[in-house]
Protein backbone atom coordinates (compact mmCIF):
# COMPACT_ATOMS: atom_id res chain seq x y z
CA UNK A 1 0.00 0.00 0.00
CA UNK A 2 2.92 1.89 1.27
CA UNK A 3 4.55 1.51 -2.01
CA UNK A 4 1.52 2.22 -4.26
CA UNK A 5 0.76 5.70 -2.40
CA UNK A 6 4.30 6.37 -2.89
CA UNK A 7 4.26 5.67 -6.75
CA UNK A 8 5.56 8.82 -8.51
CA UNK A 9 3.26 9.06 -11.31
CA UNK A 10 0.08 9.13 -8.76
CA UNK A 11 1.62 11.79 -7.14
CA UNK A 12 2.38 13.39 -10.10
CA UNK A 13 -0.46 13.03 -11.80
CA UNK A 14 -2.80 13.98 -9.00
CA UNK A 15 -0.78 16.88 -8.25
CA UNK A 16 -1.27 18.29 -11.81
CA UNK A 17 -4.87 17.62 -11.76
CA UNK A 18 -5.92 19.40 -8.51
CA UNK A 19 -3.81 22.00 -9.37
CA UNK A 20 -5.97 23.30 -12.28
CA UNK A 21 -8.71 26.05 -12.48
CA UNK A 22 -10.42 23.32 -14.84
CA UNK A 23 -11.00 20.07 -12.15
CA UNK A 24 -12.69 22.74 -10.27
CA UNK A 25 -15.44 24.01 -13.19
CA UNK A 26 -15.64 19.67 -14.08
CA UNK A 27 -16.38 19.00 -10.95
CA UNK A 28 -18.61 22.29 -10.46
CA UNK A 29 -20.29 21.78 -14.21
CA UNK A 30 -20.94 18.27 -13.13
CA UNK A 31 -22.77 19.00 -9.96
CA UNK A 32 -24.42 21.67 -11.53
CA UNK A 33 -25.97 18.98 -13.99
CA UNK A 34 -26.59 16.35 -12.09
CA UNK A 35 -28.45 18.66 -9.23
CA UNK A 36 -30.35 21.08 -11.84
CA UNK A 37 -31.80 18.42 -14.28
CA UNK A 38 -34.27 16.79 -11.31
CA UNK A 39 -34.50 19.98 -9.72
CA UNK A 40 -35.75 21.81 -12.26
CA UNK A 41 -38.36 18.62 -13.26
CA UNK A 42 -39.14 19.02 -10.17
CA UNK A 43 -40.00 22.53 -11.26
CA UNK A 44 -41.68 22.42 -14.28
CA UNK A 45 -43.85 19.70 -12.92
CA UNK A 46 -45.00 20.94 -9.20
CA UNK A 47 -47.24 18.22 -8.94
CA UNK A 48 -44.80 15.71 -8.88
CA UNK A 49 -43.10 17.55 -6.48
CA UNK A 50 -46.05 17.12 -3.77
CA UNK A 51 -45.87 13.53 -4.43
CA UNK A 52 -43.38 12.18 -1.64
CA UNK A 53 -42.51 9.01 -0.97
CA UNK A 54 -44.49 7.68 -4.20
CA UNK A 55 -42.54 9.45 -7.35
CA UNK A 56 -39.64 6.51 -8.53
CA UNK A 57 -39.33 9.02 -11.87
CA UNK A 58 -36.96 11.23 -10.35
CA UNK A 59 -34.61 8.08 -9.43
CA UNK A 60 -34.93 6.90 -12.69
CA UNK A 61 -34.04 10.16 -14.11
CA UNK A 62 -30.97 10.73 -11.97
CA UNK A 63 -29.60 7.62 -12.69
CA UNK A 64 -29.69 7.86 -16.61
CA UNK A 65 -28.20 11.57 -16.01
CA UNK A 66 -25.78 10.32 -14.00
CA UNK A 67 -24.84 7.45 -16.12
CA UNK A 68 -24.82 9.72 -19.33
CA UNK A 69 -22.48 11.87 -17.62
CA UNK A 70 -20.00 8.71 -16.68
CA UNK A 71 -19.66 7.67 -20.16
CA UNK A 72 -19.26 11.32 -21.29
CA UNK A 73 -16.27 12.36 -18.90
CA UNK A 74 -14.78 9.11 -18.66
CA UNK A 75 -13.20 8.34 -21.91
CA UNK A 76 -12.43 11.88 -22.32
CA UNK A 77 -10.27 11.83 -19.06
CA UNK A 78 -8.06 8.51 -19.99
CA UNK A 79 -8.22 9.11 -23.75
CA UNK A 80 -5.43 11.71 -23.49
CA UNK A 81 -3.52 9.69 -20.66
CA UNK A 82 -0.69 8.03 -22.66
CA UNK A 83 -0.78 9.95 -25.90
CA UNK A 84 -0.68 12.96 -24.30
CA UNK A 85 2.76 12.23 -22.72
CA UNK A 86 3.25 10.86 -26.38
CA UNK A 87 2.54 14.57 -27.83
CA UNK A 88 4.35 16.45 -25.33
CA UNK A 89 6.91 14.60 -25.61
CA UNK A 90 7.69 13.09 -22.31
CA UNK A 91 7.18 9.57 -22.70
CA UNK A 92 10.24 8.71 -24.00
CA UNK A 93 12.02 9.79 -21.15
CA UNK A 94 9.20 8.27 -19.13
CA UNK A 95 10.21 4.86 -20.80
CA UNK A 96 14.16 5.41 -19.80
CA UNK A 97 13.90 5.32 -16.19
CA UNK A 98 12.97 2.21 -14.06
CA UNK A 99 8.89 2.53 -14.27
CA UNK A 100 7.65 -0.33 -16.35
CA UNK A 101 5.25 -0.05 -18.78
CA UNK A 102 2.82 -1.75 -16.93
CA UNK A 103 3.11 0.63 -13.75
CA UNK A 104 2.72 3.82 -16.51
CA UNK A 105 -0.36 2.57 -17.51
CA UNK A 106 -2.11 1.25 -14.06
CA UNK A 107 -1.20 4.57 -12.51
CA UNK A 108 -2.62 6.10 -15.02
CA UNK A 109 -6.09 4.39 -14.78
CA UNK A 110 -5.82 4.35 -11.24
CA UNK A 111 -5.63 8.61 -11.65
CA UNK A 112 -7.80 9.07 -14.21
CA UNK A 113 -10.37 6.41 -12.44
CA UNK A 114 -9.62 8.52 -8.93
CA UNK A 115 -10.78 11.73 -10.28
CA UNK A 116 -14.31 10.15 -11.85
CA UNK A 117 -14.32 8.49 -8.51
CA UNK A 118 -14.31 11.95 -6.40
CA UNK A 119 -17.48 13.11 -9.20
CA UNK A 120 -19.21 10.14 -8.12
CA UNK A 121 -18.90 10.44 -4.46
CA UNK A 122 -19.52 14.36 -4.66
CA UNK A 123 -23.06 13.69 -6.54
CA UNK A 124 -24.32 11.20 -4.46
CA UNK A 125 -25.95 13.18 -2.04
CA UNK A 126 -27.86 13.81 -4.08
CA UNK A 127 -29.40 10.85 -4.38
CA UNK A 128 -30.95 11.68 -0.63
CA UNK A 129 -33.31 14.05 -2.50
CA UNK A 130 -33.93 11.15 -4.89
CA UNK A 131 -34.66 8.92 -1.51
CA UNK A 132 -37.18 11.43 -0.45
CA UNK A 133 -39.58 10.76 -3.27
CA UNK A 134 -39.20 7.25 -2.81
CA UNK A 135 -40.04 4.04 -4.56
CA UNK A 136 -36.26 2.95 -4.32
CA UNK A 137 -34.17 0.23 -2.52
CA UNK A 138 -31.27 0.93 -0.40
CA UNK A 139 -30.54 -2.33 -2.33
CA UNK A 140 -31.11 -0.60 -5.82
CA UNK A 141 -28.85 2.43 -5.05
CA UNK A 142 -26.10 -0.13 -3.48
CA UNK A 143 -26.73 -2.33 -7.07
CA UNK A 144 -26.25 1.29 -9.28
CA UNK A 145 -23.54 2.18 -7.66
CA UNK A 146 -21.55 -1.18 -8.15
CA UNK A 147 -22.77 -0.96 -11.69
CA UNK A 148 -21.78 2.93 -11.86
CA UNK A 149 -17.96 1.39 -10.82
CA UNK A 150 -17.79 -1.11 -13.33
CA UNK A 151 -19.21 1.06 -15.99
CA UNK A 152 -16.19 3.96 -14.97
CA UNK A 153 -13.44 1.11 -15.05
CA UNK A 154 -14.53 -0.29 -18.21
CA UNK A 155 -14.81 2.79 -19.87
CA UNK A 156 -11.33 4.04 -18.22
CA UNK A 157 -9.63 0.84 -19.48
CA UNK A 158 -11.51 1.68 -22.70
CA UNK A 159 -10.20 5.34 -23.30
CA UNK A 160 -6.48 4.60 -22.40
CA UNK A 161 -6.24 1.36 -24.43
CA UNK A 162 -7.30 4.16 -27.89
CA UNK A 163 -4.61 6.24 -25.81
CA UNK A 164 -1.85 3.72 -25.93
CA UNK A 165 -3.24 2.74 -29.56
CA UNK A 166 -3.64 5.30 -31.42
CA UNK A 167 -0.43 8.21 -31.72
CA UNK A 168 -2.92 11.50 -31.19
CA UNK A 169 -5.79 12.29 -27.90
CA UNK A 170 -7.97 14.28 -30.39
CA UNK A 171 -8.40 10.54 -32.54
CA UNK A 172 -7.75 8.62 -29.39
CA UNK A 173 -10.47 10.64 -27.95
CA UNK A 174 -13.21 10.48 -30.74
CA UNK A 175 -12.28 6.69 -31.08
CA UNK A 176 -12.47 6.29 -27.81
CA UNK A 177 -16.68 7.81 -28.17
CA UNK A 178 -17.00 5.56 -31.20
CA UNK A 179 -16.61 2.27 -29.73
CA UNK A 180 -18.53 3.40 -26.30
CA UNK A 181 -20.97 4.52 -28.57
CA UNK A 182 -21.59 1.15 -30.44
CA UNK A 183 -21.56 -0.55 -26.67
CA UNK A 184 -23.56 1.35 -25.10
CA UNK A 185 -26.36 2.54 -27.77
CA UNK A 186 -25.55 -0.06 -30.71
CA UNK A 187 -25.60 -3.33 -28.56
CA UNK A 188 -28.62 -1.93 -27.61
CA UNK A 189 -30.56 -1.62 -31.04
CA UNK A 190 -28.69 -4.60 -32.26
CA UNK A 191 -30.83 -6.41 -29.16
CA UNK A 192 -33.90 -4.13 -30.31
CA UNK A 193 -33.67 -4.80 -34.22
CA UNK A 194 -32.85 -8.87 -34.04
CA UNK A 195 -36.38 -9.36 -31.77
CA UNK A 196 -38.44 -7.25 -34.42
CA UNK A 197 -36.95 -8.75 -37.11
CA UNK A 198 -37.26 -12.41 -35.79
CA UNK A 199 -41.06 -11.35 -34.79
CA UNK A 200 -41.60 -10.24 -38.63
CA UNK A 201 -40.42 -13.11 -39.89
CA UNK A 202 -41.82 -15.86 -38.35
CA UNK A 203 -44.37 -14.29 -36.01
CA UNK A 204 -45.79 -17.29 -34.95
CA UNK A 205 -42.64 -19.49 -33.69
CA UNK A 206 -41.37 -15.75 -32.24
CA UNK A 207 -43.97 -14.27 -30.18
CA UNK A 208 -43.84 -11.30 -28.17
CA UNK A 209 -43.44 -13.69 -24.96
CA UNK A 210 -40.39 -15.61 -27.11
CA UNK A 211 -38.79 -13.86 -28.61
CA UNK A 212 -37.06 -11.60 -25.63
CA UNK A 213 -36.74 -14.99 -23.67
CA UNK A 214 -34.29 -15.97 -26.57
CA UNK A 215 -30.74 -16.80 -25.11
CA UNK A 216 -28.93 -15.31 -27.49
CA UNK A 217 -30.83 -11.80 -27.50
CA UNK A 218 -30.48 -12.04 -23.31
CA UNK A 219 -27.05 -12.54 -23.19
CA UNK A 220 -26.79 -9.37 -25.85
CA UNK A 221 -28.94 -7.31 -23.46
CA UNK A 222 -27.23 -8.46 -20.56
CA UNK A 223 -23.65 -6.64 -22.10
CA UNK A 224 -26.11 -3.56 -23.27
CA UNK A 225 -25.65 -1.04 -20.12
CA UNK A 226 -28.52 0.93 -20.76
CA UNK A 227 -30.87 -2.53 -20.47
CA UNK A 228 -29.07 -3.25 -17.43
CA UNK A 229 -29.84 -0.22 -15.96
CA UNK A 230 -33.26 -0.18 -16.43
CA UNK A 231 -33.59 -3.38 -15.20
CA UNK A 232 -31.92 -2.21 -11.87
CA UNK A 233 -34.30 0.59 -11.71
CA UNK A 234 -37.21 -2.34 -12.04
CA UNK A 235 -38.63 -0.09 -15.09
CA UNK A 236 -41.52 -1.08 -17.24
CA UNK A 237 -40.08 1.18 -20.04
CA UNK A 238 -38.26 -1.60 -21.68
CA UNK A 239 -39.51 -5.38 -23.13
CA UNK A 240 -40.74 -7.87 -21.31
CA UNK A 241 -37.85 -9.20 -21.26
CA UNK A 242 -37.64 -12.13 -18.61
CA UNK A 243 -33.86 -12.91 -18.09
CA UNK A 244 -32.88 -16.52 -17.01
CA UNK A 245 -29.72 -14.77 -15.16
CA UNK A 246 -29.05 -11.95 -12.50
CA UNK A 247 -28.74 -9.10 -15.56
CA UNK A 248 -26.55 -6.58 -12.85
CA UNK A 249 -24.40 -9.55 -11.82
CA UNK A 250 -23.90 -10.98 -15.44
CA UNK A 251 -22.74 -7.23 -16.65
CA UNK A 252 -20.90 -6.61 -13.61
CA UNK A 253 -18.97 -10.05 -14.05
CA UNK A 254 -18.30 -9.25 -17.98
CA UNK A 255 -17.15 -6.13 -17.69
CA UNK A 256 -14.41 -6.31 -15.22
CA UNK A 257 -13.32 -9.57 -17.42
CA UNK A 258 -13.57 -7.31 -20.99
CA UNK A 259 -11.39 -4.98 -18.93
CA UNK A 260 -8.95 -7.60 -18.17
CA UNK A 261 -8.53 -8.48 -21.52
CA UNK A 262 -8.28 -4.66 -22.21
CA UNK A 263 -5.25 -4.49 -20.21
CA UNK A 264 -3.74 -7.77 -21.36
CA UNK A 265 -3.55 -5.58 -25.04
CA UNK A 266 -2.37 -2.96 -23.85
CA UNK A 267 0.50 -4.85 -21.73
CA UNK A 268 1.20 -6.86 -24.49
CA UNK A 269 1.49 -4.03 -26.80
CA UNK A 270 3.67 -2.47 -24.28
CA UNK A 271 5.89 -5.15 -23.10
CA UNK A 272 6.93 -6.31 -26.55
CA UNK A 273 7.14 -3.27 -28.12
CA UNK A 274 5.76 -4.89 -31.20
CA UNK A 275 6.26 -0.97 -32.64
CA UNK A 276 8.27 1.37 -30.92
CA UNK A 277 7.91 5.02 -29.21
CA UNK A 278 10.26 5.81 -31.35
CA UNK A 279 8.64 4.55 -34.48
CA UNK A 280 5.45 5.90 -33.64
CA UNK A 281 6.48 9.37 -34.16
CA UNK A 282 8.43 8.79 -37.17
CA UNK A 283 6.16 6.35 -38.91
CA UNK A 284 2.59 7.92 -38.76
CA UNK A 285 -0.24 5.73 -37.84
CA UNK A 286 1.63 2.94 -35.46
CA UNK A 287 1.35 3.36 -32.33
CA UNK A 288 1.35 1.48 -28.96
CA UNK A 289 3.79 2.55 -25.93
CA UNK A 290 7.02 0.56 -25.76
CA UNK A 291 10.56 0.09 -25.56
CA UNK A 292 12.90 -2.97 -25.47
CA UNK B 1 31.86 1.55 -21.44
CA UNK B 2 29.64 2.04 -24.92
CA UNK B 3 30.24 -0.53 -27.63
CA UNK B 4 28.16 -1.37 -30.39
CA UNK B 5 29.09 -4.41 -32.84
CA UNK B 6 27.46 -4.12 -36.30
CA UNK B 7 24.56 -2.28 -34.77
CA UNK B 8 21.79 -1.75 -37.94
CA UNK B 9 18.69 -0.32 -37.90
CA UNK B 10 15.74 -0.82 -40.63
CA UNK B 11 12.16 1.21 -40.73
CA UNK B 12 10.88 -0.82 -43.61
CA UNK B 13 13.03 -0.95 -46.24
CA UNK B 14 14.76 2.61 -45.16
CA UNK B 15 17.94 1.56 -43.30
CA UNK B 16 18.58 3.95 -40.82
CA UNK B 17 21.83 2.65 -39.54
CA UNK B 18 23.85 0.09 -40.89
CA UNK B 19 26.98 -1.91 -39.34
CA UNK B 20 28.16 0.72 -37.00
CA UNK B 21 30.84 -0.55 -34.62
CA UNK B 22 31.59 2.08 -31.89
CA UNK B 23 33.81 1.68 -28.74
CA UNK B 24 33.51 4.60 -26.47
CA UNK B 25 35.79 4.16 -23.31
CA UNK B 26 35.09 5.12 -19.46
CA UNK B 27 35.51 9.07 -18.80
CA UNK B 28 35.51 9.90 -22.70
CA UNK B 29 33.17 12.50 -24.14
CA UNK B 30 32.26 11.04 -27.52
CA UNK B 31 30.66 13.72 -30.82
CA UNK B 32 28.55 12.34 -32.91
CA UNK B 33 28.39 14.42 -35.95
CA UNK B 34 26.06 14.15 -39.40
CA UNK B 35 23.48 15.43 -41.13
CA UNK B 36 19.73 14.87 -39.83
CA UNK B 37 18.70 11.29 -41.34
CA UNK B 38 21.98 10.21 -40.54
CA UNK B 39 21.05 7.88 -38.15
CA UNK B 40 22.55 9.51 -34.65
CA UNK B 41 19.31 10.16 -33.07
CA UNK B 42 18.75 6.31 -33.70
CA UNK B 43 21.79 4.92 -32.27
CA UNK B 44 21.13 7.02 -29.29
CA UNK B 45 17.26 5.88 -28.94
CA UNK B 46 18.93 1.99 -29.32
CA UNK B 47 21.78 3.07 -26.96
CA UNK B 48 18.74 4.06 -24.35
CA UNK B 49 16.30 1.20 -24.71
CA UNK B 50 14.26 2.35 -26.35
CA UNK B 51 14.60 0.86 -30.30
CA UNK B 52 15.17 -2.64 -30.74
CA UNK B 53 18.09 -3.09 -33.06
CA UNK B 54 17.05 -4.74 -36.60
CA UNK B 55 20.88 -6.80 -35.95
CA UNK B 56 24.04 -6.22 -34.33
CA UNK B 57 24.36 -5.60 -30.42
CA UNK B 58 24.62 -2.87 -28.02
CA UNK B 59 26.47 -2.55 -24.65
CA UNK B 60 26.64 -0.11 -22.35
CA UNK B 61 28.43 -0.32 -18.68
CA UNK B 62 28.87 -4.14 -19.66
CA UNK B 63 24.84 -4.82 -20.02
CA UNK B 64 23.65 -5.72 -23.13
CA UNK B 65 20.52 -2.92 -24.32
CA UNK B 66 18.22 -5.78 -25.31
CA UNK B 67 19.01 -8.50 -22.24
CA UNK B 68 19.43 -6.10 -19.91
CA UNK B 69 17.19 -3.06 -20.26
CA UNK B 70 16.66 -2.34 -16.52
CA UNK B 71 20.82 -2.41 -15.84
CA UNK B 72 21.10 0.15 -19.32
CA UNK B 73 18.40 1.97 -18.18
CA UNK B 74 19.97 2.95 -14.49
CA UNK B 75 23.42 3.40 -16.23
CA UNK B 76 22.31 5.94 -18.55
CA UNK B 77 21.10 9.52 -18.40
CA UNK B 78 18.92 10.24 -21.62
CA UNK B 79 18.31 13.84 -22.90
CA UNK B 80 16.50 13.77 -26.01
CA UNK B 81 16.58 16.64 -29.01
CA UNK B 82 13.05 17.74 -27.96
CA UNK B 83 11.31 17.13 -24.80
CA UNK B 84 8.53 18.51 -23.47
CA UNK B 85 7.84 19.34 -19.48
CA UNK B 86 5.10 19.10 -17.24
CA UNK B 87 2.51 21.78 -16.38
CA UNK B 88 1.90 22.75 -13.00
CA UNK B 89 4.95 21.05 -11.53
CA UNK B 90 7.72 23.01 -9.46
CA UNK B 91 11.26 22.61 -10.61
CA UNK B 92 11.27 20.57 -7.12
CA UNK B 93 8.62 18.55 -7.95
CA UNK B 94 9.36 17.63 -11.79
CA UNK B 95 13.05 16.64 -9.97
CA UNK B 96 11.05 14.50 -7.29
CA UNK B 97 9.13 12.69 -9.97
CA UNK B 98 12.08 11.48 -12.02
CA UNK B 99 14.05 10.44 -8.21
CA UNK B 100 10.76 8.75 -7.53
CA UNK B 101 10.70 7.19 -11.35
CA UNK B 102 14.44 5.70 -10.39
CA UNK B 103 13.39 4.75 -6.91
CA UNK B 104 15.57 7.12 -5.08
CA UNK B 105 14.39 7.14 -1.55
CA UNK B 106 12.08 9.68 -0.40
CA UNK B 107 14.92 11.00 2.59
CA UNK B 108 17.57 11.14 0.01
CA UNK B 109 15.88 13.36 -2.66
CA UNK B 110 16.10 16.36 -1.21
CA UNK B 111 19.49 16.99 -0.63
CA UNK B 112 19.85 15.59 -4.06
CA UNK B 113 17.73 18.16 -5.83
CA UNK B 114 19.53 20.81 -4.21
CA UNK B 115 22.95 19.53 -5.37
CA UNK B 116 21.68 19.02 -8.88
CA UNK B 117 20.01 22.25 -8.88
CA UNK B 118 23.92 23.85 -7.77
CA UNK B 119 25.13 21.78 -10.50
CA UNK B 120 23.05 23.40 -13.10
CA UNK B 121 22.63 26.55 -11.84
CA UNK B 122 18.94 26.36 -11.08
CA UNK B 123 18.98 26.73 -7.22
CA UNK B 124 17.18 30.37 -7.08
CA UNK B 125 14.41 28.26 -9.42
CA UNK B 126 13.74 25.44 -6.97
CA UNK B 127 9.70 26.43 -6.59
CA UNK B 128 9.22 28.29 -10.05
CA UNK B 129 7.12 26.26 -12.20
CA UNK B 130 8.78 24.13 -14.84
CA UNK B 131 6.87 25.69 -17.59
CA UNK B 132 7.31 29.16 -16.58
CA UNK B 133 11.40 27.93 -17.46
CA UNK B 134 13.34 29.70 -20.66
CA UNK B 135 14.15 26.95 -23.09
CA UNK B 136 18.07 27.45 -21.94
CA UNK B 137 16.58 26.71 -17.95
CA UNK B 138 14.74 23.89 -19.39
CA UNK B 139 17.68 22.59 -20.91
CA UNK B 140 19.83 22.76 -17.88
CA UNK B 141 17.02 21.21 -15.74
CA UNK B 142 16.60 18.40 -18.15
CA UNK B 143 20.41 17.54 -17.62
CA UNK B 144 19.80 17.62 -14.01
CA UNK B 145 16.95 14.90 -14.62
CA UNK B 146 19.34 13.07 -16.72
CA UNK B 147 21.95 13.05 -13.51
CA UNK B 148 19.26 12.32 -10.59
CA UNK B 149 20.31 8.69 -10.50
CA UNK B 150 23.70 9.72 -10.95
CA UNK B 151 24.31 7.56 -14.09
CA UNK B 152 28.03 6.67 -15.51
CA UNK B 153 26.88 7.35 -19.22
CA UNK B 154 24.71 10.25 -20.40
CA UNK B 155 23.61 10.33 -23.91
CA UNK B 156 22.40 13.93 -25.41
CA UNK B 157 20.66 14.17 -28.46
CA UNK B 158 21.14 17.85 -29.91
CA UNK B 159 21.58 19.16 -26.15
CA UNK B 160 22.25 22.84 -27.51
CA UNK B 161 19.58 23.17 -30.27
CA UNK B 162 17.08 25.77 -29.94
CA UNK B 163 19.24 27.51 -27.27
CA UNK B 164 20.02 31.36 -27.67
CA UNK B 165 24.03 31.84 -27.73
CA UNK B 166 24.80 32.68 -23.64
CA UNK B 167 22.80 29.71 -22.83
CA UNK B 168 25.10 27.39 -24.77
CA UNK B 169 27.78 28.79 -23.38
CA UNK B 170 26.52 28.25 -19.68
CA UNK B 171 25.41 24.35 -21.19
CA UNK B 172 29.00 23.70 -22.43
CA UNK B 173 30.03 25.13 -19.27
CA UNK B 174 28.17 22.53 -17.08
CA UNK B 175 29.16 19.46 -19.55
CA UNK B 176 33.12 20.12 -18.90
CA UNK B 177 32.15 19.95 -15.97
CA UNK B 178 30.33 16.51 -15.89
CA UNK B 179 33.50 15.03 -18.13
CA UNK B 180 35.50 16.31 -14.75
CA UNK B 181 33.17 14.65 -12.67
CA UNK B 182 34.33 11.09 -14.70
CA UNK B 183 30.96 10.71 -17.16
CA UNK B 184 30.82 9.20 -20.46
CA UNK B 185 29.34 11.27 -22.74
CA UNK B 186 27.61 10.78 -26.11
CA UNK B 187 26.65 13.62 -27.44
CA UNK B 188 25.41 14.82 -31.00
CA UNK B 189 25.17 18.65 -32.10
CA UNK B 190 25.18 20.06 -35.40
CA UNK B 191 26.80 23.34 -33.59
CA UNK B 192 30.45 21.76 -34.68
CA UNK B 193 32.78 23.85 -33.06
CA UNK B 194 31.38 23.41 -29.90
CA UNK B 195 32.02 19.87 -30.53
CA UNK B 196 35.63 20.42 -30.97
CA UNK B 197 36.20 22.31 -27.96
CA UNK B 198 34.23 19.99 -25.68
CA UNK B 199 34.65 16.24 -27.63
CA UNK B 200 37.93 14.01 -26.72
CA UNK B 201 36.99 11.76 -29.76
CA UNK B 202 33.98 12.44 -32.58
CA UNK B 203 32.38 10.35 -35.23
CA UNK B 204 31.33 11.35 -38.48
CA UNK B 205 28.06 9.44 -39.72
CA UNK B 206 26.18 10.22 -42.99
CA UNK B 207 23.46 7.42 -44.25
CA UNK B 208 23.66 5.15 -41.59
CA UNK B 209 27.08 4.32 -41.57
CA UNK B 210 29.78 5.75 -39.72
CA UNK B 211 32.11 7.01 -41.96
CA UNK B 212 34.96 8.38 -39.65
CA UNK B 213 35.47 7.97 -36.11
CA UNK B 214 38.22 8.63 -33.22
CA UNK B 215 40.30 10.88 -31.69
CA UNK B 216 39.95 14.61 -32.88
CA UNK B 217 43.30 14.76 -34.21
CA UNK B 218 43.18 11.26 -36.14
CA UNK B 219 39.99 12.20 -37.78
CA UNK B 220 40.59 15.84 -37.96
CA UNK B 221 42.18 17.69 -40.41
CA UNK B 222 45.96 17.57 -40.48
CA UNK B 223 46.02 13.90 -41.04
CA UNK B 224 43.62 14.20 -43.86
CA UNK B 225 45.91 17.22 -45.00
CA UNK B 226 42.56 19.98 -44.76
CA UNK B 227 42.33 22.68 -42.66
CA UNK B 228 39.91 25.33 -42.48
CA UNK B 229 41.99 27.98 -42.56
CA UNK B 230 41.27 32.02 -42.16
CA UNK B 231 43.48 34.88 -43.18
CA UNK B 232 43.66 38.81 -42.11
CA UNK B 233 45.35 41.41 -44.05
CA UNK B 234 45.35 44.92 -42.71
CA UNK B 235 46.50 46.31 -46.08
CA UNK B 236 46.60 45.28 -49.56
CA UNK B 237 43.66 42.74 -49.53
CA UNK B 238 43.18 42.50 -53.09
CA UNK B 239 46.38 41.22 -53.74
CA UNK B 240 46.19 38.79 -50.84
CA UNK B 241 42.97 37.52 -52.65
CA UNK B 242 45.12 37.38 -55.75
CA UNK B 243 47.46 34.97 -54.08
CA UNK B 244 44.62 33.07 -52.45
CA UNK B 245 43.04 32.79 -55.54
CA UNK B 246 45.90 31.12 -57.63
CA UNK B 247 46.71 28.87 -55.40
CA UNK B 248 45.84 25.36 -55.85
CA UNK B 249 45.70 24.13 -52.47
CA UNK B 250 43.06 26.75 -51.38
CA UNK B 251 39.25 25.56 -52.33
CA UNK B 252 36.01 27.34 -51.51
CA UNK B 253 37.67 30.67 -51.44
CA UNK B 254 34.77 32.78 -49.63
CA UNK B 255 35.85 36.57 -48.93
CA UNK B 256 34.54 37.88 -45.43
CA UNK B 257 34.32 41.00 -43.66
CA UNK B 258 37.03 39.73 -41.21
CA UNK B 259 39.03 38.29 -43.94
CA UNK B 260 39.42 35.10 -46.46
CA UNK B 261 38.21 31.70 -45.48
CA UNK B 262 39.36 28.76 -47.12
CA UNK B 263 39.74 24.68 -47.48
CA UNK B 264 43.68 24.25 -47.88
CA UNK B 265 44.51 20.82 -48.97
CA UNK B 266 47.88 20.57 -47.56
CA UNK B 267 50.30 20.30 -44.96
CA UNK B 268 52.66 22.40 -42.84
CA UNK B 269 55.25 23.16 -45.45
CA UNK B 270 52.79 24.30 -47.91
CA UNK B 271 50.92 26.60 -45.69
CA UNK B 272 54.28 28.30 -44.80
CA UNK B 273 54.99 28.40 -48.62
CA UNK B 274 51.58 29.97 -48.84
CA UNK B 275 52.18 32.61 -46.44
CA UNK B 276 55.28 33.72 -47.68
CA UNK B 277 53.43 34.38 -51.05
CA UNK B 278 50.60 36.44 -49.13
CA UNK B 279 54.03 38.81 -47.60
CA UNK B 280 55.90 38.42 -51.08
CA UNK B 281 52.69 39.99 -52.46
CA UNK B 282 52.51 43.34 -49.95
CA UNK B 283 49.62 41.83 -47.99
CA UNK B 284 50.10 43.23 -44.20
CA UNK B 285 49.05 39.66 -43.02
CA UNK B 286 48.04 39.85 -38.94
CA UNK B 287 46.48 36.28 -38.84
CA UNK B 288 47.07 33.24 -40.47
CA UNK B 289 46.08 30.15 -38.93
CA UNK B 290 43.02 27.40 -39.09
CA UNK B 291 39.38 28.80 -38.36
CA UNK B 292 37.31 28.16 -35.02
CA UNK B 293 34.76 26.36 -37.55
CA UNK B 294 37.80 23.45 -38.47
CA UNK B 295 35.19 20.80 -37.55
CA UNK B 296 32.87 22.23 -39.96
CA UNK B 297 35.69 21.43 -42.19
CA UNK B 298 36.62 18.18 -40.93
CA UNK B 299 33.11 16.94 -41.77
CA UNK B 300 33.22 18.34 -45.21
CA UNK B 301 35.78 17.24 -46.26
CA UNK B 302 34.77 13.60 -44.98
CA UNK B 303 31.38 13.64 -46.46
CA UNK B 304 32.22 14.27 -49.60
CA UNK B 305 31.01 12.61 -52.03
CA UNK B 306 29.44 10.16 -49.86
CA UNK B 307 25.66 9.71 -51.30
CA UNK B 308 26.54 11.45 -53.91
Amino acid sequence: MRDFLSNPILVKELRERFRTKRTVWILTLFLLIMGGIPLGLLLISPSSAGTLGENGELFLISAAIHYAMICFVVPALTAGAISGERERQTLNILLTTQLSPRTIVWSKLVTSLAFTSLLLTASMPLYSLVMLYGNVSPEQVVKLVLFFAVNILFLGSLGLFCSTWIKRTAVSTITAYGIAFCFVVGTGLLFFFLGEILQQIDPERYSQAVVWSLPELQILAGINPVIVLFAILDDSLMPSVEFAFTPWLFFCLLLPGAERAVHAVERISAETGAAQVVELEEAPGSCTIGRV
Amino acid sequence: MIETIHLSKRYGSLRALSDLNLRIEQGKVFGFIGPNGAGKTTTMQILSTLLEPSEGQAFVCGYDVMKEPADVRQSIGYMPDFFGVYDNLTVREYLDFYAGAYKIPANKRNALIADLLELVNLSNKVDAYVDSLSRGMQQRLGLARCLVHDPAVLILDEPASGLDPRARIELREILKQLRAMGKTILISSHILPELAELCDEIGVIEQGRLIACGALDDVSVRARGITLMLVRTLTNRHQAGHVLSQCPLVKDLEEQEDGFRFRFVGGEAEKAQLLQELVNAGATVTYFGESSENLEAVFLAITEGVGG
